[in-house]
């Protein structure tokens, strides 16, 4: 496995470096990206870029991009932003004046997405974005940037609180993590969850450093709860549901804010993660996006691990979107601007259109796992499996 | 809340904690003691050691306990070929120990971000996890998961060992004699050298065994180390820097404030209460708890 992983990655490089297909003898696309390959959120990233590599890959080998008629190989020209949404800027800036980019693919994460959201809007460049998430981005001039997430804070906690009252949930126990995006969700889901009478019994905030649940979750045991909400982070997700289970903390329903959405958080639980909510919007067991299951049995076969179903899913959403409008406009901005601000897109997430900075189609949604699948269980309209709960 | 902080939950979960922040803090304090080297890298090769346990399972199918010895000398020999590479020369120009430990915190800094990027991009940054000793076994009221006792056990195993070592061989109070009074030491006739390299072994051996340890609890990522070197800052400097017990004593202590403080008080408040506690135990007593003045 090891040996494949090497292999794999000498041909993410290849990709990278645009040694593509020597059948594709017209000067390539030139997409460029920065993505945080180390600091702060380096570990978040990959689940990003993989599915550009992939994106890439696959359009190669079925003869190139389409730029309103003329098959093009697509070529990277990527940056590490080092977790700096400031570096990012700069970086997008080089991007633009220095290297002379055709295309743009976003950074990972909110803060580099509203930082480089300045750049693009000076140079007039449109850049489809991807994973940021926050009542923020409807603050971003809009024109040249969008946004394809339904997961906006503001839209989650009314959304949940739905959830739990149908499935007949009356009171819950919150953990907050301190970090923004938990504290934007808590901030809505709170006054949601009084809205549909649901009693809070304790909410509690936690660091991101925290090392051992064991104190908080022995206070979540004696509430008894219907549901805990654990508004997590990738690493404190571990640490909870490790200690819950080991607490047999057992609700009706626990639901993870970030976290169980990625490879090794199944990985590490097993039949033990199922049963666990979280958020994302998209499936691959949902059949009546025709495209999602091959982008997941492409993913697992290339990188031999599961897409991450908000940001992987997000990312290739974006190059979709963007392949889509290159197609029909070519690589002129104002042309291409108009494309993606008025175009309805078929990507992996079902039919994609825009109002103004904001995904028009997608709704706010939540997937449980169920045998080891991530079936989507709310919104009724495109869920793919009825919500269990204990 | 008596009947909570009386409880077997909680002294489990400070016992756990606390064994490996007295892992961790050993380490560190090992090589500081014997060579006033500054790891800031320590975190790092715990991550080394997360990801030897993780490739372990997952080629061989093999529990990682077992791999713990081959771990701890994967991670001991990185440590000796830096040794040989960087800082036998530093440590043989003679140099006064502030200088040495400056040095030391800049080279190891360089260390820590190369360790961490080579570690990229041999794995790529993706979260790593596997599921191993995952049952969950009631013993009275207390619930205890297999990895975590498993942890406990391995972590007082070794921090035994070492005690032992240390007080009741040859060799051990060779190392204690290089950490408490280095001229001295030479003069009487300790080959340091040697010492130094079973103190390196030792140091980055064991913090590669906790990687092993919390690889079973934790996402493995190349970026798990620094809240780990941290932590054992806090753990040695608490405890009296190159004062291997005061440094585990102070491991549990820290342990015991992070579970019991938060209990009393609220989990928001765990870095004022674990940083103020750090700071009210070095205004009272400066070389920390069981420190005294160096030479």
């Amino acid at each position: 496995m090891l040996r494949r992983q090497l292999f794999g990655l000498m041909a993410g490089a290849a990709a990278l470096a645009g040694i593509s297909s020597p059948a594709l003898a017209t000067d390539p696309v030139r997409i460029g990206y920065t993505i945080a390959r180390t600091g702060l959120f380096a570990a978040a990233a990959p689940s990003q870029e993989q599915a550009y590599t992939l994106w890439a890959e696959q359009v190669n080998a079925a003869g190139g991009l389409d730029v309103a008629g003329e098959m093009r190989p697509i070529e990277f020209v990527s940056y590490d932003d080092e977790s700096d949404p400031a570096k990012a800027a700069q970086l997008y800036e080089r991007l633009i004046t220095s290297d002379n980019v055709d295309l743009l693919l976003a950074p990972w994460g909110t803060p580099h997405h509203l930082n480089v959201a300045g750049v693009v809007e000076r140079y007039g460049f449109p850049m489809v974005g991807n994973t940021a998430a926050s009542v923020m981005i409807r603050e971003v001039q809009p024109g040249n940037i969008w946004f394809p997430t339904s997961a906006i804070p503001d839209q989650i906690g009314p959304a949940l609180a739905q959830m739990l009252h149908e499935a007949g949930i009356q009171s819950v126990a919150i953990l907050a993590n301190v970090l923004p995006y938990s504290q934007e969700n808590l901030q809505f889901l709170t006054p949601a969850l009084q809205a549909q009478g649901i009693e809070i019994l304790m909410s509690e905030n936690y660091p991101p450093d925290i090392s051992d649940m064991t104190p908080l979750l022995t206070q979540v045991r004696a509430a008894e709860p219907d549901a805990v909400l654990a508004l997590t982070y990738p690493a404190d997700a571990f640490l909870y549901t490790g200690q819950a289970r080991e607490l047999g903390i057992a609700p009706h329903l626990q639901f993870l804010l970030i976290g169980p959405t990625i490879d090794a958080f199944g990985k590490a639980f097993g039949p033990a993660a199922d049963g666990i909510v979280t958020l994302a919007h998209w499936s691959p067991e949902q059949e009546a996006w025709p495209r999602a299951r091959p982008f997941f049995d492409a993913y697992v076969a290339r990188f031999d691990q599961e897409p991450d179903y908000l940001d992987s899913a997000l990312a290739y959403m974006s190059v979709e979107i963007l392949q889509q409008a290159v197609a029909q406009a070519g690589l002129d901005h104002d042309a291409l601007r108009a494309a993606i601000a008025n175009g309805t897109f078929d990507t992996i997430n079902g039919e994609v259109r825009f109002d103004g900075v904001q995904n028009a189609i997608t709704p706010t949604a939540f997937v449980q796992r169920q045998d080891g699948r991530m079936q989507l269980v709310w919104p009724p309209e495109i869920a793919t499996a009825p919500l269990v709960t204990r | 809340m008596l009947d909570t902080l009386l409880s077997g939950q909680l002294l489990f979960a400070a016992a756990v904690l606390g064994a490996l922040y007295a892992l961790i803090g050993l380490g560190l304090n090992l090589v500081y003691g014997t060579m006033r080297l500054l790891n800031i890298a320590h975190g790092d090769f715990l991550m080394l050691g997360a990801y030897g346990a993780f490739w372990w399972f997952t080629l061989t199918g093999i529990s990682p306990l077992i791999a713990l010895p081959l771990i701890a000398a994967g991670g001991a020999g990185i440590g000796l070929a830096l040794y040989a590479l960087v800082f036998r020369k530093q440590l043989a120009t003679g140099l006064a120990p502030a200088v040495i430990e400056a040095r030391s915190l800049l080279l190891f800094f360089g260390v820590s971000v190369v360790i961490q990027n080579v570690t990229a991009l041999l794995f790529s940054a993706t979260p790593r996890a596997y599921r191993h000793l995952d049952t969950v076994y009631q013993i009275g009221q207390t619930a205890m998961t297999g990895n975590r006792i498993a942890s406990l056990l391995v972590a007082l195993a070794i921090l035994g060992g070492v005690l032992v070592f240390l007080n009741r061989t040859l060799f051990g109070l060779e190392i204690k004699a290089l950490i408490q009074h280095r001229e001295a030491a030479r003069i009487v006739g300790i080959n340091v050298s040697r010492v130094q390299i079973v103190a390196i072994a030792l140091g980055f051996g064991s913090a590669a065994i906790a990687g092993g340890l919390l690889s079973m609890t934790e996402q493995v990522t190349p970026f798990m180390g620094f809240r780990f070197t941290i932590a054992a800052f806090v753990v040695i400097i608490m405890g009296g820097l190159g004062n291997i017990l005061g440094g585990i004593v102070a491991g549990f202590l820290l342990a015991v404030i992070e579970i019991y403080a938060v209990t009393l008080f609220s989990a928001e408040a765990r870095s004022i209460l674990i940083y103020g506690a750090f700071v009210a135990i070095l205004l009272i007593s400066p070389q920390g708890l069981l420190g005294r003045a160096r030479r």
